[in-house]
């Protein structure tokens, strides 16, 4: 009792600056302890995560595979079915389990199709997961909602599609982003129609992006794309040389023409790249730029 | 010199000591924010995105590894498979040979079927000249690899060979023993094709520590935390300076280096600066000041980017005579660039590259070793005549002690929340042990090399390169 | 009559695991590898009459497994290889090696099944 009287008198005689110094060790041995505490705290919690994340897969892995053979030749469910979908439907009010399900579907709907991916999505609706989706994607926090419309695109959902068009111009950009793709990727050229008045620039990783996603189905139907070709929006413009020169829009040769006086040395670049690709030696025959320096610069390319 | 006069230095010097602790603390403090704020950004942004499933056509852009490779014989077949096996649709790896004395070539032959090729190259960038030539696989399970045998010319020259000969758009360096792993590609060229109203000119990646861990067939099985201690504390300080200082740094795009072990760069950046700089120790550093300096004068909107997921591992040096001649290369290196371009300091034409970043490299990086020797010695001059306050003393000592400690700790804390890489149990208790002593382990031998890495520089100019000696990926799988 | 063997090399462990059932069901053994290295190890040790592989994988890619069996192994083994949109190239370069067959993800494993029993017919 007495020492630590004589400490506390101590300190009120010290300078100021000792008391400082005295206070700012008080502050860090502090928090050095707890910031200790927690790790060790987040470190079981991860541990106890991992664990389970295994122990789902091989409960669910086998399950689910066992649900997609016991199928048959009608639309309806086999009683099998059924009784498995109610297990996960069961299941997957835990947040833990929901997810290893969904990485488990997720994981085999990139790599399978026909009956078999139908028969995944069936799933999807009958377990409920559709609906943990849906009111994901009315989270307020936005890297949520991407998610959930990442997932939608990956089970292929169409059915969302109003709910999903309503992001289309989110004050986030990746919301957009991710939005725009879920579009393309499910209803192709009809989904690119946000291109129509899209303000913002496309960067390259989102044309890429949004090209892959065009180019995962064949068959399909290609839309006009002179009205991209002929838009203010430099980069649509350019994305739209890319679709051009990939769908071999041959009938786009007058408007790849009026591209090479393009303001954007990019575009009329590109436009003279897709101009030699689709028409080869055609096109050293159309008549020369009149702009010297804009001729040098598509040389560039075709050398 | 009366009482007086002394006095008033002695004034002065702790003024000094003392603002200078201060600012140091003060920095530490906001990086460590910032790059707080940077992090949760990053993961958020990053948490839905599969890179397995993206960029898996051929449409993406070109890239080309290139590794330079010495006298590597010992494990240049395993360390070109692994680079061969990376993910990324459209990419070739260019492996240069730069004189090796030892049979790497007839290895590489040997293993990847390899044949003479007849090349002429465009030398944009000067550099020696070809030895045996230019060699591709005539198999097309490696129809990516090109192997370049030329005479030596140090790592410099052997990237610039590989600038030289790179057809692609984008061109990733590589220490030839690092590990990638298979999506590396995909999240470092992420940055340069995101970018709308601004230039990309580099990315760069983390560097984690590969000793001790198990790696089979060029691919990482398994992360373990090395036993040896002075490995240990290098992971510590990779953690601190990857996952806290160059984090924030990259949110102010104030990056004045991206580590030479794995970086990629715009080809056309890089060769219109004319390459790598082969008169430097520190030709990492030195070509990403260069590119920004160019940047800057053609005062163009541009950003050096940044990719925290460890996504490369090397060796680390695991004994302290390999460490004091790498940190005492590392010194000679930022004194060399930070000398080279001093026009950039305090200029205000470059922007917060002048004002802010190059300042702080100086005076954080370049003088405060020099600051703290001159303290220590100092503090070693007040002993001596007894003028030592013992309880400032000791305060001050277990402020700066417990301030390190604590700065570990939290960089600790955002590699759990983030990668969590060090899963085995046990692993915890010995790494905050580890922020616990590594000042006292680690830090002496740093200052040290430092130290002697400016009197290298200033009075034995003929110092070479250092000579890393490397154990190699394999011994790891032994062990 | 003795079972067809056939090695499956395929990095995603859920589609391993269904083809894995679905082709047992047809009276195939299967062995599964979880990268291109393990797969060259199980054709060496076992023989086996059909290897299925993916073409990216970790470390060995789809197409060393080819030129592994034809190069070095000198075997005749049927190959079929799965590959992703977008990567019509590296099935030209398979066939050149030596592959059988190609199916395109995302396949159906019945049409899987289909190709495999027509190569054993």
């Amino acid at each position: 009792m007495i020492t630590y009287q004589h400490l506390i008198d101590s300190f009120n005689k010290a300078p100021f600056i000792i008391q400082f110094a005295f206070i700012a060790v008080i502050i860090m041995v502090i928090a050095i302890v707890s910031l200790i505490i927690s790790l060790k705290v987040i470190r079981s919690f991860l541990k106890i995560k991992d664990k389970e994340i295994l122990k789902y897969k091989n409960e669910y892995e086998p399950l689910l595979i066992e649900y997609l053979y016991s199928g048959n030749e009608n639309e309806e469910l086999t009683e099998t079915q059924q009784s498995i979908i109610a297990k996960i439907k069961e299941g997957i009010k835990g947040a833990s389990r929901r997810k290893s399900v969904i990485t488990i579907l997720t994981n085999l709907m990139n790599e399978v199709s026909g009956e078999m991916s139908d028969s995944i999505r069936t799933l999807y609706h009958e377990t409920g997961l559709i609906d943990y989706a849906i009111i994901r994607l009315k989270s307020k926090r936005w890297h949520i909602t991407s998610k959930a419309i990442v997932e939608l695109r990956r089970f292929k959902i169409q059915e969302t599609h109003d709910l999903v068009s309503e992001f289309i111009n989110h004050s986030k950009v990746e919301v957009r982003k991710e939005t725009q793709i879920y579009l393309v990727h499910l209803f192709k050229f009809e989904g690119l129609s946000f291109l129509d008045d899209l303000k913002t620039p496309l960067s390259e990783w989102h044309q890429l992006l949004l090209l892959e996603s065009l180019l995962n189905l064949e068959n399909q139907q290609i839309g006009n794309i002179k009205p991209w070709l002929n838009s203010s929006n430099t980069s649509v413009v350019l994305f739209a040389l890319k679709l051009t020169k990939i769908y071999n829009q041959f009938e786009m040769k007058h408007e790849l023409i009026e591209l090479r006086m393009h303001p954007d040395k990019e575009v009329r670049r590109s436009a003279i790249h897709v101009l030699n690709q689709l028409f080869g030696y055609e096109f050293e025959e159309t008549p020369k730029p009149k702009n010297r320096q804009l001729k040098s610069e598509g040389q560039i390319v075709i050398v | 010199m009366d009482t007086s006069t002394v006095k008033i230095i002695l004034e002065i010097f702790h003024y000094l000591f003392f603002t200078c602790s201060l600012l140091a603390v003060l920095s530490y403090i906001i990086l460590s924010i910032i790059s707080a704020k940077e992090t949760i950004q990053y993961v958020k942004k990053n948490s839905f995105v599969n890179y397995k499933h993206i960029l898996s056509s051929p449409i993406s852009p070109s890239i080309t590894i290139i590794a330079p490779a010495y006298n590597e014989s010992l494990n240049v077949v395993e360390n070109v498979r692994s680079l061969l096996s990376n993910h990324y649709p459209n990419y070739n790896v260019i492996i240069v040979n730069d004189g090796s004395s030892d049979d790497s070539l007839e290895k590489l032959i040997e293993a990847y079927d390899l044949v003479h090729m007849d090349y002429v190259v465009d030398e944009k960038i000067e550099t020696q000249p070809f030895r045996k030539g230019v060699f591709k696989s005539n198999n097309p399970a490696f129809e990516k690899l090109i192997v370049v045998d030329k005479e030596n010319g140090g790592k410099a020259d052997a990237l610039n060979m590989g600038l030289n000969i790179s057809e692609s758009k984008y061109v990733a360096c590589i220490d030839v023993d690092c590990l990638l792993l298979e999506d590396a590609l995909q999240k470092m060229i992420k940055p340069f094709l995101e970018a709308t109203d601004y230039k990309v000119i580099a990315a760069g990646g983390v560097i984690r520590i590969a000793n001790s861990c198990v790696i089979k067939g060029g691919k990482l099985i398994e992360v373990n935390l090395p036993k040896n201690l002075l490995v240990q504390a290098q992971i510590l300080e990779y953690l601190r300076a990857f996952l806290l200082g160059r984090m924030a740094w990259s949110r102010l795009n104030g990056l004045l280096v991206i580590s030479g072990a794995f970086g990629i760069f715009d080809k056309n950046i890089a060769i219109e600066v004319g390459g790598y700089d082969t008169n430097t120790v520190g030709e990492d550093m030195e070509i990403i000041v260069r590119m920004r300096r160019h940047m800057e004068e053609l005062d163009k909107r541009y950003k050096v980017a940044y990719i925290p997921d460890p996504l490369c591992w090397t060796e680390a040096p695991d004994n302290y005579k390999t460490l004091i001649s790498q940190r005492n290369r590392w010194t000679r290196g930022t004194i060399e660039t930070l000398r080279k371009h001093r026009k950039i300091a305090f200029n205000k034409n470059y922007g917060g590259f002048g004002l802010i970043s190059y300042p702080y490299w100086l005076i954080f990086e370049r003088l405060a070793p020099i600051i703290e020797v001159t303290g220590l010695i100092y503090f070693g001059f007040l002993i001596a005549f007894g003028l030592v306050h013992w309880e400032y003393a000791i305060l001050f000592i277990a402020i700066a002690y417990l301030f390190s400690v604590l700065f570990s700790i939290v960089a600790l804390f955002s590699e759990e929340l983030t990668y969590n890489q060090y899963k085995k149990r046990g692993a915890g208790y010995k790494l905050i042990l580890l922020c616990l002593i590594e000042p006292l382990i680690l830090h002496p031998v740093v200052l040290y090399a430092a130290v002697r890495g400016n009197i290298d520089y200033y009075f034995n100019k003929k110092k070479k390169w250092g000579t890393m000696q490397r154990k190699g990926m394999n011994t790891a799988e032994t062990n | 009559m003795q079972r067809h063997k056939i090695v499956l090399a395929e990095d995603n462990s859920t589609l391993s695991l269904l083809l894995k059932y679905r082709l047992e069901k047809e009276g195939f053994e299967l062995l599964i590898a979880a990268d291109g290295k393990e797969a060259v190890e199980l054709v060496e040790h076992h023989d086996p009459d059909l290897v299925l592989t993916d073409i990216m994988m970790p470390f060995y890619s789809g197409l060393e497994v080819i030129s592994h069996i034809r190069n070095k192994l000198k075997k005749e083994t049927p190959v079929i290889i799965f590959s992703s949109a977008g990567q019509e190239e590296m099935v030209l370069k398979a066939f050149s090696l030596g592959a059988s067959d190609f199916m395109t993800k995302p396949f159906s494993p019945n049409e899987l099944v289909i190709r495999v029993k027509r190569l054993f017919s």
